[in-house]
């Protein structure tokens, strides 16, 4: 602790705070054009420069550690005199189109040439002729970029592209793709939400609208568990026209969004009030013997279908999260607790990671930014358990553990016996270890010992450890022993632990509703899910109901927070809790449900109108609420390994492309859309395919047909197949063992 | 001392305007007033003030020029509001005058710019650059004036004239190779490590070492010292080579290799001299076949630096760095005289970079390499190391001449001497501790103070912790056996006696105060030589007086056309630094050599040299604009009684955190010189 003061306040700072992070936390203006909070200090704009009594000179104070008993004043004349001139030189040769910048009445130049009062110019320099470049869903402006190089930094330290970088060359430094001719990137457009002026800008945006005559609708991202904060700004499309949405962003400054969330949210859908649509399906409701329903439905939509399901004694079918809760289930019956330890923030905190069982990268963005953020600000040591290598994460990946498909028992067994060598485990869970046959499940799962002491060793100078499971695990026929397990490492060491779900809001139904084992049988009404009977918000549907992002209500992230969404499109037609009106539960509005939701299982009874969604000034999460951790009793034992089975030939994993999540993403125009199954070269040799067959994948039963993709970034015999077009079933594990014909076309 | 017309260098005023030549006082610095052997400097401008040469110098357009170079040095530039717009404001002000065009109001708004970048600049560059252009505006008012008043062009506008730049930093300036540190320092600070270490290895292809154990100079030139601590330069050059091992990627190589150009070098040796003469000739397109004596690539780096200290497994990511150049290595293959004949008719060029490979004598009575426990430290430091590196053990001879009879260098319960005092002597202490030596002694002929210098303070005090005794002021005298085995040492004892007359002190014998100790072994590690035998005899190459390779110390060409050495053979027993800085500039004229065959420096080389000359760090500069007493971070070292019984490396490195704070505290303190010909 540093005490010091700035204008004469007394201030403390923490160990790894600047005197600008101290100002700011104190309330205290110190003006910037380069800081952006979740990255290290750019230091390109120098307008934060501050005076210390008795230092002769100016000083940073973005990149300035205080010193004790210093006294800081950030506002004499002479400070202000270079600010101005600071503003000044901004202001040379920066085009004058704010009539047409996208950026215009949002623009920090514009802002600060404002509050600097800059009238006129006194300097000048001879302009440049300089090309606008089309990158995609990106555009870049050169002649309106102030290097400021937040694009770069967010880039690299937080997202992990490490797409862009500064061409250095004074006057005519410009910001280029890294290594390339164009930018070849995930294109989280993370980018352009962080440019202070009109440089990097949407392509899809551009001129489209002036920043003041959109409607800010704060909500929450619907495309992963992640439950990304984001606001949707809408406005009419014409004088007579419709509202649409036209952007999403994001608080930039403190939290991310990846390119689904921020390019793919034109998913919304219209209808008008079909009265004859609406009393078939109250019919089909009341003869359903079940409703089959996705994890993509807030809490309170889950809470009426559990309640239609008491009332009408029918059963609801939810592989995903029936699948969830049978985990977490073991899990609690081993720890003792309801939910799992860690969060987003643990993971951006940690020094030590573990990642198993899933592709995280387009799994779940949010993770993957975390863990970047871990790797290069932490340099956490991260280690990635997996049957595929995954080049989007080499950078922050230091150990790739590669396992055999299917012995994911094996290897969070395997694991826990090397974390926990010295732990003080009960007496059966010690036999447990004691009579593992670590020789065969090193030789089957490939997990060497050798390999485990470099992760032990690796980790040994960690302070915060994380263990991340993916959906691998919670689909595995194990699963319920995979759970154990992994409730044990956290119990017994210093790893918290993430369970990264796979829908937006797949906990919340876990926590909600009462699922049977889904059945083949008729008399399935279908809520955005297949059924005889379809209610959805897709095309198909024999009665349209609201898209999310035309609802309000509430979802359970993968940290365990309920999260407010709210409607950003109106919707004409009628909602579930129209329909469940008709069936007798009496409910005004779908949202009198968020206090009723069971505080059994961690929710708490405050009125959806009560619910905050905002990060503060300071980057704090003040979205909705924490579930309250729930004491649950601890009677699980730890069963004997199964034997690991083996996956011989070639083999797909169900695992989307970047970008794409599901029917949503699926439908949005701006987002790319790769049916294709990806494989390597060494895949295509053992399925004698080539690039561009289309191809027969047989398994399980199932038949697809696809074109073939040859990537040179993946390597092995798996290869991926994309579930977002909705042709196989995302809740199944997601290695088959499958058949590839290749497809003559005449 | 140079004879200058004119120069505001350092703070010095010397005006010699008017004067006549004979008359003019002399500045007091080395400023390059010749600039090679067939050109002579008009100017010199630079960072800390301008000199003249001569009294016809345009220096409106030397001012312009210098603010041009501001552009040019994209690097290092572009990277903050007041360089980027007022560098070039400053430029086209001053081309607007100098072309005739400008006015009064021209003159205020350079002021005011130059004035502001000077203030708020995010490195020196931007903040020094006004420097010199400032300078000439107060003390040549008049031509500028006239220029404005008469708007015609600076008097030398449109002539040719050659102006040649170079940017540079103090800690730059200061290491033997020249390293781009504020560059890679950058890179840890942006968490750009791939940047990072592609600076490093601009010029300095071994990042793993050199950001593990080199002795540092650099940090004896960090400005930061000024205002506090040096920065912790070399550890914060391990980021980016640990990021690119740890993570798996390929080589980052910060050129591209050029087709081959179907030149061939021979290298001798694969030590850090042979390796870097290795990578970057590769680089530039040269066939490069490197011949190693030993059975292992990368000399004394991996037989005599002991595995604690610098980890086999990382020194490797270094030489496989360099093989993935692609270099050619022959291992286990001793060069003979008759073969170096040859190399000559079958090779463009041959680089000799053999190192220093004989242990010197201790000069005490009875001293015969037959006695048993009378160990050279090279042989014993190679012994230790091929068997913790490579599992090499000791062969049945080996055991009878050493007196062990493990396969390996096993101490236990024995008693170790060494004399020296450099790193050298530091390792074979360090691993006699290792090898369960009862009791090792370090004798040395001058105090603590002295070896701290030599070596670092790290070394020492690491050294001290594991249990080493020093005897400070002390020499063996003779060495006592009993039928050739070493018995004990008869060790003399001396104090420094002040020279009266203020010269150095003098180390005096203390009579009566010798001892006699047993030990079982005696390691001399007072200095080595180099092995030269395979050179042909009719070759006559030139030797230095210590009897090393002579050649000039710029170009490394001994006095044989073709022939070139670096690294300890021609420097002495140095430094890894030392040797990656020679052979780095002999790899440049090597690549010129063999297609021209003549032996040139580039520019870029030629104002190397200037510049080390003129010395870029100034101990005395007053720094404002940073705030002092920002602790310089240490890293974590094993705790002793962990490392002491085994070779885990003992620096642990910075944790990211430490790192990032140290980078915080670097000044990106780099310059431009420019000298106009």
């Amino acid at each position: 602790m540093i005490n010091f003061t700035i204008d004469g306040i007394s201030v403390e700072a923490q160990k790894g705070e600047t005197i600008l992070t101290v100002a700011r936390k104190n309330d205290i203006y110190i003006p910037t054009m380069c800081y952006i909070s979740k990255t290290t200090p750019c230091a390109s704009c120098r307008m934060c420069v501050v005076e210390a009594e008795g230092v002769e000179g100016f000083i940073l104070s973005c990149n300035t550690p205080p010193t004790e008993g210093i006294e800081i004043t950030t506002n004499t004349s002479a400070l202000e005199n270079e600010r101005v001139n600071i503003m000044k030189l901004y202001d040379v040769n920066h085009p004058l189109e704010c009539g047409v910048c996208d950026k215009s009445g949002e623009c920090d130049l514009q802002n600060k040439t404002l509050e600097f009062g800059v009238s006129q110019q006194n300097f000048s320099a001879r302009d440049q002729s300089r090309k606008i470049e089309d990158w995609g869903l990106i555009n870049y402006d050169p002649s309106l970029c102030i290097l400021c190089e937040k694009c770069v930094h967010v880039c690299n330290e937080v997202i992990g592209d490490d797409a862009i970088e500064v061409k250095f060359g004074g006057y005519s430094s410009t910001i280029i793709p890294k290594n390339n001719d164009t930018l070849d990137c995930t294109f989280c457009g993370e980018c352009i939400a962080v440019c202070p002026v009109g440089a990097l800008v949407s392509s899809d945006f551009k001129y489209s609208a002036n920043a003041w005559e959109l409607s800010r609708v704060p909500a929450t991202c619907t495309h992963c568990s992640a439950g990304c904060s984001l606001e949707y700004e809408t406005r009419h499309s014409g004088i007579n026209g419709a509202d649409s949405i036209y952007r999403v962003k994001n608080n930039y400054e403190f939290v991310n969004l990846c390119g689904a969330g921020r390019f793919g949210f034109d998913f919304n859908n219209q209808a008008e009030k079909d009265e004859a649509a609406f009393n078939k399906a109250v019919e089909a409701i009341k003869s359903a013997k079940a409703i089959r329903f996705s994890s993509m439905i807030t809490n309170e939509e889950a809470h009426i279908l559990e309640l239609l399901r008491e009332k009408l004694g029918l059963k609801l079918f939810n592989e995903d999260a029936r699948k969830f809760q049978e985990f977490m289930t073991a899990y609690s019956s081993v720890s003792g607790k309801l939910h799992h330890s860690g969060s987003l923030d643990a993971i951006k905190q940690t020094d030590a990671a573990i990642i198993i069982g899933s592709r995280i990268a387009t799994d779940n963005p949010a993770v993957r930014y975390a863990l970047t953020t871990a790797s290069k600000h932490n340099g956490a040591k991260i280690v990635y358990a997996h049957p595929m290598e995954d080049t989007l994460v080499q950078n922050i990946v230091t150990q790739f553990m590669k396992y055999e498909v299917g012995t994911e028992e094996g290897v969070i067994a395997v694991l826990a016996d090397a974390i926990l060598q010295d732990a003080d485990l009960s007496e059966d869970e010690r036999s447990f270890f004691d009579d593992l046959d670590l020789g065969y499940l090193y030789a089957e799962s490939n997990i060497g010992d050798e390999e485990l002491r470099d992760m032990m060793q690796s980790f040994k100078r960690a302070k915060n450890r994380v263990l991340i499971l993916g959906n691998d695990l919670m689909a595995h026929e194990r699963a319920v022993n995979i759970a154990k397990l992994a409730a044990l490492i956290e119990k017994y060491s210093d790893f918290s632990l993430v369970v990264v779900p796979s829908e937006v809001n797949t906990i919340g139904v876990s926590l909600i509703n009462t699922l049977d084992k889904d059945e083949d049988i008729i008399d399935v009404v279908g809520y955005n899910a297949k059924g005889n009977f379809a209610i959805s918000c897709f095309e198909y549907a024999n009665l349209s109901v609201p898209a999310l992002n035309s609802q309000e209500g509430t979802f359970v992230n993968i940290d365990n927070r309920v999260l407010p969404t709210n409607v950003a499109l109106s919707f004409d037609g009628y909602t579930l809790n129209d329909l469940a009106v008709a069936c007798g539960i009496s409910s005004e509005n779908t949202i009198d449900y968020t206090k009723e939701l069971n505080p059994n299982r961690g929710f708490k009874n405050i009125e959806f109108d009560n619910l905050e969604n905002f990060l503060t000034p300071y980057g704090e999460d003040e979205r909705g609420y924490l579930l309250d951790e729930v004491v649950c009793e601890a009677d699980g034992t730890i069963e004997e390994l199964d034997d690991l089975p083996e996956f011989n030939g070639t083999v797909i994993y169900h695992s989307n492309p970047v970008l794409q999540f599901n029917t949503y993403t699926n439908n949005s125009k701006q987002l790319e859309k790769d049916r294709t199954l990806r494989g390597s070269a060494q895949f295509a040799a053992a399925a004698r395919i080539s690039d561009g067959d289309t191809v027969e994948i047989s398994f399980d039963g199932e038949t697809v047909i696809r074109n073939f993709k040859l990537e040179t970034d993946l390597k092995g015999t798996i290869a991926l197949n994309p579930t977002f077009d909705s042709v196989v079933d995302a809740s199944k594990y997601r290695f088959e063992k499958s058949k590839i014909v290749r497809v003559i076309n005449e | 001392m140079s004879k200058v017309y004119f120069s505001t260098w350092n703070g010095e005023l010397i005006n010699n305007i008017n004067k006549p030549e004979d008359e003019w006082e002399e500045s007091a610095y080395n400023l390059p007033a010749q600039y090679d052997d067939h050109r002579d400097s008009k100017a010199f401008i630079g960072w800390d003030g301008v000199a003249l040469f001569d009294a016809d110098v345009d220096v409106i357009r030397l001012a312009m020029e210098y603010a041009a170079q501001y552009q040019e040095y994209s690097e290092a530039c572009g990277r903050c509001a007041p360089g980027r717009w007022g560098g070039r404001i400053l430029y086209d002000q001053l081309d607007k005058i100098a072309r005739g065009e400008g006015n009064i109001a021209d003159l205020d708004h350079l002021k005011e710019i130059g004035k502001s970048m000077q203030i708020t600049s995010k490195c020196e560059i931007g903040k020094t650059v006004p420097n010199p252009i400032l300078d000439l505006m107060t003390h040549f008012e008049a031509e500028f004036m006239a220029c404005i008043d008469e708007q015609k062009p600076s008097r030398h506008y449109n002539d040719t004239v050659g102006y040649i730049a170079k940017i540079t930093s103090p800690c730059a300036d200061a290491c033997p190779a020249h390293v781009d540190i504020p560059g890679y320092i950058e890179g840890v600070r942006d968490l750009r490590f791939d940047d990072s270490l592609e600076a490093t290895r601009q010029t300095m292809p071994l990042a793993h070492v050199c950001g593990r154990v080199c002795p540092h100079p650099c940090e004896d030139a960090c400005r930061r010292t000024n205002i506090d601590e040096p920065i912790s330069i070399m550890s914060l050059k391990r980021l980016g080579a640990d990021w690119e091992t740890d993570h798996g990627y390929d080589f980052f190589h910060p050129m591209k290799k050029k087709p081959a150009n179907g030149k061939k070098v021979a290298v001798i040796g694969a030590g850090p001299a042979g390796l870097t003469t290795a990578y970057y000739l590769a680089a530039d397109g040269v066939e490069v076949d490197v011949y190693e004596e030993l059975p292992v690539l990368g000399g004394e780096v991996t037989v005599g630096v002991p595995e604690y200290r610098m980890p086999w497994d990382k020194y490797l990511q270094d030489i496989e760095c360099v093989r993935d150049m692609g270099v050619n290595f022959i291992v286990n293959h001793k060069v003979s005289a008759d073969e170096m004949r040859e190399f000559e008719k079958s090779y463009d060029a041959t680089m000799i970079a053999s190192g220093t490979r004989i242990s010197k004598a201790v000069r005490c009575a009875n001293e015969r390499p037959e006695i048993t426990g009378y160990w050279g430290a090279i042989d014993f430091l190679d012994r230790v190391n091929l068997y913790e590196k490579f599992d090499i053990p000791l062969t049945q001879a080996q055991k009878q001449e050493y007196a062990i009879d493990a396969d390996f260098v096993d101490l236990t319960g024995k008693t170790l001497a060494c004399v020296g005092g450099g790193f050298t002597s530091m390792d074979v202490v360090r691993c006699a501790i290792r090898a369960g030596a009862k009791r090792v002694v370090m004798l040395y002929r001058r105090d603590e103070k002295t070896i701290i210098r030599n070596t670092t303070y790290e070394e020492y005090h690491e050294a001290v912790e594991e249990g080493v005794e020093f005897i400070f002021h002390s020499a063996v005298n003779e060495i006592i056996d009993e039928d050739d085995v070493l018995k004990a040492l008869v060790i003399d004892k001396f104090e420094l006696v002040p020279d009266p007359d203020g010269g150095r002190a003098q180390l005096v014998k203390i009579e009566g105060a010798s001892e006699t100790i047993e030990f079982d072994y005696l390691i001399p590690a007072v200095s080595q030589s180099a092995d030269l035998a395979f050179l042909p005899e009719e070759w006559e190459l030139d030797m230095t007086s210590w009897a090393t390779i002579k050649t000039n110390g710029k170009d490394y060409m001994t006095s044989r056309k073709g022939i070139f050495a670096s690294g300890d053979c021609e420097y002495g027993p140095m430094t890894i630094v030392n040797a990656v800085g020679q052979a780095k500039r002999a790899a440049s004229v090597m690549s010129r050599y063999i297609h021209t065959g003549e032996i040139t420096l580039s520019d870029d080389e030629i104002m190397e040299d200037h510049l080390r000359k003129l010395k870029v760090y100034d101990k005395k500069e007053k720094v404002t604009g940073w705030l002092p007493g920002l602790p310089r971070q240490h890293s974590t070292v094993l705790d002793v009684d962990t490392r002491k019984y085994n070779n885990e490396e003992v620096n642990l490195g910075f944790t990211q955190e430490e790192a990032m704070s140290e980078a915080d505290r670097c000044m990106r303190c780099y310059y431009i010189a420019m000298v106009a010909t």
